[in-house]
């Protein structure tokens, strides 16, 4: 006993001491900013600031992302956690205002050809990565390229396939020869020069500031698409010196965005300070993430003044709603998504239009968004969401109308509930989606009485997923949604509705739609365009091919010192992070 | 003594090919693959699928795959690589171009061992376990020797409630109480330097293993009490505290060194809860997200890495039941 309990507090110290032996070596100072950090002197305040105020403190935003990134590499990134960190270090060619327009990023102006098919950007004078080098069209020609590389082969690749070459060097195979004649042409239609059109002498460069892109076809939304993170210009020396796991170090993640990667803790924290070569002016917070996973451990930390802004889900929102202090830092508006319940158009007995009308309009939409998202989401009738450019309003289609539905039932070829089959509603488990989908069923119930056949069919979350991708395996009726990628009607009707877009999953095909999308996708002025994809989107309601339902919704806590932040529907890790140097904190408000 | 243990050692080796076979054929069973994400991301497409499928070689035989695992496979190149047996785990199919060992095992540039995720998770099931020991194993005695009287009923709540209240509603508790109203630690750790922020996660995960050990400590000892020895110690004239812990204690040791060893093991590796709850860097989490990811080297790598740990534990109590019990003799 005596041996065994000396050597088990030996065991107790040892690890102790190495807990602290540890601690001493993470002291060393970490990763050196590449430009010297700005110290408790105001920063200049920037034009988009409150002009008429004295100089702002310079203010820390702490926020909490639920899990720590994958890889936070810009051509192999494609969740949210791992873009909320690129688009802090890196700027694209164009980005987005909170009003999902299209603006200046890194380019200053861009212009199309005569027929559409290829784009000119023009970058800023004096463009600079944080640590003072130069920044040119080489570096944009690189990181398109490296998107496409079949080497690369990140998951977002595909978005840039309207790029004349891309979809042919990616699916290259094994022959080397057939590859390097495909990756030629993607070269050529990456084309960075001078603004004579004259070679540019590499990345060094600073007279080479032309950039064309050449398309495959025209594509009038490409601004918009090169505002995505695949093309955010990581330096080549440094990913090639780090090899595939260079984005751990900060010191390698050199960008040319608002912020600094100054520190980067695996799973701990990351920490970005602000970037005084931007040329948009230093933002005047630095920010810091946490990766706590629990929804219920980072409320009770935001409510300890740890966290600045978190982003809160339902079970969260009756504490809010009991404490007037939590409901004043309640942020509310409307989000990227919209979900939908999908009828697959060749499972029985969604094949026929009238039942899915009928199903359509038994669907109590405000039922749903009131007691089972407490007010979490919105409920709607059209695919596109408000805030985004193609958004119908005023649509009234199919809205909850239990008298509508019985006679479109009626109407149908089963002609009663009676002789429908068996309604399975498929699922990802988990208990929060039996309550839903229960509920969903209950409520089916109700309008069309106790005849209805329906039952909830949980499926394990991975495999729910695999099921829903292919035509065969996809349930007959499954809520599903879309969030969007970039705000063009584009990728809400053509990417997913066109025939062998994301909508084949369920069967929907329609030539007419997809001739307007066609039309639309390649129209070069824009209110033609617009009113095309408004067709596109009109046929594909009345189609009734899936029952419209909800629109998410953003729902932050922010407290009461984080000011001038503009919400915009495409934020993703806090209020107004789409435009996010108009935000400045309030230092003297936060309690000590 | 050193030919026994080595002889347990060479058992792993049969032991840990049943283990990833059976993993393995069991995973590549389950519906689903790498590339299904969570239905909120634009799924992969075709083409990168296919590219992706091949670059991690899902387009070759099964049996393939699997040797190419255990023993290794020639790469696109022409250039055969190692697998398990030269331990390369395999690269991760969601953290794209690391591999499990280095996703594991090695720590942050510049840091030592003792930072990196499997350090991490070492540390606080050391602790964790500690807790269980010095805390667990007295209150067992402070129960068994007051048998049904109030130190008794305190010992059975303490250990009833430790193992019956979920280890997310303990931790949610203790930082509520902890951290909200008495202040007395920050709910978001950002520095695991200190040992003073590893307290209320070791407590969280030690506690049901604390409540167990009561229980058998408890339940051991009273067995142990009423032997005939113990009876003569006292006649004998010897101090309380001699038979207490010279006596009782080492015989009554046995069954609670058994549970502790592979305790261990599942307190080194299952940090799941408090790394979503506290932000805890540890490998606990790879363990449960690798299966939903249907992340196959992970999932691999940890079963038989955990496997390895649970072996590794049965082998050290067995050598321990030696130490405190000179009656037991390792044979074949």
């Amino acid at each position: 006993m005596r041996k065994l309990s000396v050597l088990l507090s030996l065991l107790v110290l040892a690890s102790m001491v190495l807990a602290a032996c540890g601690g001493g070596a993470a002291t060393e100072a970490p990763a050196e900013p590449a430009q010297p950090q700005p110290t408790a002197a105001p920063a200049e305040p920037e034009a988009t600031a409150a002009p008429t105020e004295p100089p702002v403190e310079h203010g820390n935003l702490r926020v909490n992302l639920s899990t720590f990134p994958d890889i936070i590499d810009p051509q192999k990134s494609s969740f949210v956690n791992e873009i909320a960190h690129l688009n802090k270090i890196y700027e694209g060619l164009t980005k987005f205002n909170a009003k999902l327009e299209t603006i200046p990023g890194a380019a200053e102006s861009w212009e199309f050809n005569a027929d559409g098919s290829a784009l000119t950007f023009t970058l800023r004078e004096g463009l600079t990565y944080s640590d003072g080098s130069v920044l040119n069209a080489e570096r944009f020609a690189y990181s398109l390229t490296r998107n496409i590389d079949p080497a690369t082969a990140g998951e977002y690749a595909a978005i840039t396939d309207e790029i004349k070459g891309a979809p042919e060097w990616r699916g290259c195979g094994e022959d080397v020869a057939v590859c390097d004649a495909a990756k030629a042409v993607v070269v050529e239609s990456l084309k960075a020069s001078h603004a004579d059109g004259s070679a540019c002498s590499g990345y060094d460069d600073t007279a080479c500031n032309t950039f064309t892109v050449t398309l495959s076809k025209p594509a009038p939304y490409y601004p918009t698409v090169l505002a995505l993170w695949v093309g955010y210009p990581a330096k080549q020396e440094n990913i090639e010196a780090g090899g595939d796991t260079w984005w751990l170090d900060p010191e390698l993640q050199i960008g040319n965005g608002p912020w600094i990667l100054s520190e980067l803790d695996q799973g701990i924290t990351g920490k970005f300070v602000s970037n005084p070569n931007y040329w948009e002016g230093e933002p005047l917070y630095d920010i810091e993430f946490s990766y706590i996973t629990d929804g219920a451990v980072q409320f009770e930390a935001y409510k300890n003044n740890e966290f600045d802004v978190i982003l809160y889900g339902g079970d969260d929102v009756a504490s809010i709603e009991a404490d007037p202090e939590l409901s004043a830092q309640n942020v509310v508006y409307a989000g990227s998504c919209t979900i939908a319940i999908m009828f697959h158009q060749l499972k029985e007995p969604f094949t026929d239009k009238k039942v899915r009308e009928a199903f359509a309009y038994a669907l109590d939409r405000d039922g749903w968004v009131k007691d089972v998202d407490s007010d979490t989401s919105l409920p709607t009738l059209t695919w596109i969401p408000p805030g985004y450019p193609g958004y119908k309003e005023g649509e009234t289609r199919y809205g909850y109308d239990p008298e509508k539905a019985r006679q479109a039932l009626a109407e149908s070829s089963y002609g009663s509930v009676e002789a429908l089959p068996e309604i399975d509603v498929t699922f990802g488990d988990s208990p929060r989606n039996r309550v839903r989908n229960e509920w969903l069923a209950a409520k089916w119930k109700e309008v069309f009485g106790e005849g209805l056949k329906i039952k909830i069919n949980p499926v394990e979350p991975t495999t729910y997923t695999a099921l829903t991708k292919d035509i065969a395996t996809s349930p007959m009726v499954y809520r599903l949604g879309w969030c969007a990628d970039y705000p063009d009607p584009q990728n809400w009707l053509s990417v997913y509705w066109k025939t062998g877009g994301f909508g084949e999953r369920i069967g929907y095909s329609n030539p007419e739609f997809d001739a307007l999308v066609n039309a639309a996708d390649v129209e070069l002025d824009p209110a033609k365009r617009a009113d095309l994809y408004a067709q596109a989107q009109d046929l594909l309601l009345d189609d009734a091919a899936v029952a419209m339902m909800y629109n998410t919704k953003n729902t932050y806590l922010v407290k009461p010192w984080v000011k001038g932040w503009i919400p915009s529907p495409q934020d993703n890790s806090y209020p107004g992070d789409v435009e996010p140097t108009s935000i400045y904190i309030d230092v003297a408000s936060i309690p000590q | 003594m050193a030919a026994y243990i080595i002889k347990r050692l060479l058992w792993l080796i049969p032991v840990l090919l049943v283990v990833s076979v059976i993993t393995f054929i069991l995973m590549h069973n389950t519906p689903g693959g790498p590339w299904d994400r969570n239905l909120d991301a634009r799924q992969v497409d075709k083409n990168t699928q296919l590219l992706l499928n091949e670059y991690y070689g899902l387009n070759k035989p099964l049996w393939r795959q699997y040797v190419a695992y255990v023993i290794g496979d020639w790469d696109k190149e022409g250039k055969f690589v190692w697998g398990l047996i030269s331990g390369n785990m395999g690269p991760s199919y969601r953290q794209r171009g690391r591999t499990v060992q280095d996703i594991l095992f090695d720590p942050p540039k510049n840091k030592s061992a003792w930072q990196s995720r499997w350090g991490y998770s070492a540390r606080l099931g050391l602790f964790s376990l500690a807790i269980a020991i010095f805390v667990g194993i007295p209150i067992g005695i402070f129960a068994a020797l007051g048998q049904n009287t109030w130190r008794d009923y305190l010992g059975l709540f303490i250990a009833t409630s430790g193992i019956s209240v979920p280890s997310f509603v303990m931790g949610i508790f203790l930082i509520i109480i902890f951290g909200s109203w008495l202040g007395w630690i920050s709910i978001v750790t950002k520095e695991w330097d200190k040992i003073g922020v590893w307290i209320v996660p070791a407590l969280v995960l030690g506690f049901n293993t604390t409540a167990y050990t009561a229980r058998l400590t408890r339940s051991s000892m009273l067995e142990v009490m009423r032997q005939d020895y113990v009876r003569t110690a006292r006649a004998k004239g010897l101090a309380e505290r001699v038979v207490i812990f010279i006596h009782m204690l080492k015989n009554a040791m046995i069954p609670v060194v058994t549970i502790l060893g592979p305790a261990l093991a599942g307190l080194v590796t299952g940090s799941f809860i408090i790394e979503t709850m506290f932000g805890f860097p540890g490998l606990g989490r790879a363990y449960v997200t690798a299966i939903s990811q249907r992340d196959y080297s992970m999932i691999l790598g940890t079963t038989i890495f955990y496997a390895i740990l649970v072996a590794l534990a049965n082998l050290s109590v067995d050598l321990v039941y030696a130490v405190i019990d000179p009656r037991i003799k390792l044979h074949d």
